[in-house]
């Protein structure tokens, strides 16, 4: 069961999920992969960007300079 | 900076933050050392918005910014002390991942391990929204480069967390 790609579990991406790719990862696998890397990454990206940050872009542009 | 920042490059600047953030997390595993990244790639960024072309990709530029900082700081610190990749580890695994979610707690983990260029490359690509061709400008290295080391870590946690071919969660029995 290694090798197949059982399209009722692995969902609407997966439709277009026939023969492995030329690296051997099947597509549904890697919309797998792809939905966890992007679920951390927009974890952190979709906080409230701190104060201190906001603030420095325009303690930047007071100051002119370093 | 002498030359007065458009408030559209400005604005421009500040969407960039949040993806920043993530992606500093994703390279040092460590919020309050990413936010030192964040805050040090802003500055530099600031002070060369000269050499910025407005209309070109600002996002990768940025991105350049950041990972050229850490990098180059990691070997810096990597001369004076042996700072293992166990301890990032240690310090990635022990922040809360989203809650009851086991899953992602494993991937998290696995994606801990993986080679730096390696985890670099999938986030860029994989989250960040960079194109391979982008992604491989902010690393700087071939385009060929990036794709091999996508294709790496992909596989490499499939391989670490059991994956199937055929798989959208659930482990596999090892199959020996």
């Amino acid at each position: 069961m290694t090798a197949n790609v059982s399209k009722e579990r692995a969902g609407p991406q997966a439709a277009k999920a026939g023969a492995p790719r030329e690296d051997g990862m099947s597509p549904a696998l890697q919309a797998h992969i792809g939905r966890h890397v992007r679920a951390m990454f927009d974890e952190v990206a979709d906080e409230p960007i701190p104060d201190h940050l906001l603030r420095l872009l325009q303690d930047l542009d007071k100051s002119g300079e370093k | 900076m002498p030359r007065n920042v458009s408030q559209e490059l400005r604005d421009s600047l500040v969407a960039q933050i949040g993806s920043l953030r993530a992606f500093a997390v994703s390279l040092c595993g460590d919020r309050d050392r990413a936010d030192d990244l964040v805050q040090e790639t802003l500055f530099k960024a600031w002070n060369h918005l000269d050499s910025f072309k407005e209309g070109t990709n600002l996002k990768a530029w940025l991105f350049t910014i950041l990972r050229n900082t850490y990098f180059s700081e990691r070997r810096k610190r990597k001369r004076e002390v042996e700072d293992a990749d166990g301890k990032y580890a240690a310090r990635l695994a022990s922040r809360p991942a989203q809650p009851g979610h086991m899953e992602m707690r494993d991937f998290q983990a696995a994606l801990v391990q993986l080679p730096d260029d390696q985890r670099e490359a999938l986030v860029l690509v994989g989250a960040a929204g960079f194109s391979y061709e982008e992604a491989a400008e902010v690393s700087g290295c071939a385009v060929g480069t990036i794709k091999s080391r996508v294709n790496r870590a992909r596989n490499r946690l499939a391989d670490m967390l059991e994956l199937d071919a055929d798989d959208s969660g659930a482990p596999r029995a090892k199959i020996a």
